[in-house]
């Protein structure tokens, strides 16, 4: 699964640190589903499509392999 | 997600405080035979007579510093992260587990390669190495995780 975390963060100007205290996470857990790491619950991929004010499938995208 | 059995994040440094000073205490016993009279206990020789020596008193010195140094490791490795969500839960899974298996491979190579009398010290290390792995391999990918790509 591929995600657009890190195009989302740029369109809405905010910093790693920023958008992982707004959904209550670590850092390391933005970086890590940035870097395509970690892919995240449900409930975190809904906060975070939630904050982008966007579909959770508009931001996480299944890939051939998934 | 919660985990339940986590022990708060000051823990992490009271661990540390407690390892320290029983890691030295635990060396100067192992290779210097250093112990404290006050720990020496008088009824020695009537427990300890299952023992391989009849003579030997019961010193509590070397309980003392195994007790500090696995409630120093326990403490570190159980404590929680300061901002513990999913992703530290699924870290501390993988680290533990990686932790048991190279215990394990570590445990397997030792029992064919030390013979012996040596082989205590194997069992005595073994005793630790489980815990050991995993903070090293926890904390690594926490902070490799917090490194790369900056931005």
């Amino acid at each position: 699964m591929k995600n657009t975390i890190r195009v989302e963060r740029a369109i809405h100007n905010i910093t790693q640190q920023q958008l992982a205290e707004q959904i209550g996470v670590s850092r390391q857990t933005i970086n890590a589903m940035e870097s395509n790491k970690y892919v995240p619950s449900t409930v975190l991929a809904l906060k975070i499509a939630k904050l982008f004010g966007k579909k959770v499938e508009e931001i996480f995208l299944l890939e051939d392999e998934d | 997600m919660r985990s339940t059995l986590l022990l708060p994040n000051k823990y992490k440094r009271i661990g540390i405080i407690l390892l320290i000073p029983s890691l030295v205490l635990g060396a100067l016993v192992r290779f210097w035979d250093f112990s404290f009279d006050f720990l020496e206990l008088p009824f020695g020789k009537a427990i300890s007579s299952g023992s391989l020596n009849l003579d030997e008193q019961i010193n509590l010195t070397d309980e003392l510093a195994l007790t500090g140094i696995i409630l120093g490791l326990i403490f570190i490795a159980f404590a929680r992260e300061k901002q513990e969500d999913e992703y530290i839960n699924t870290i501390r899974l993988e680290s533990l587990q990686w932790a048991v298996l190279i215990n394990y491979v570590l445990l397997l190579a030792a029992t064919w390669l030390v013979h012996g009398f040596a082989y205590i010290d194997v069992m005595m290390y073994n005793m630790l190495t489980i815990l050991i792995i995993f903070i090293i391999r926890f904390h690594v990918v926490l902070r490799k995780n917090r490194i790369t790509n900056p931005e």
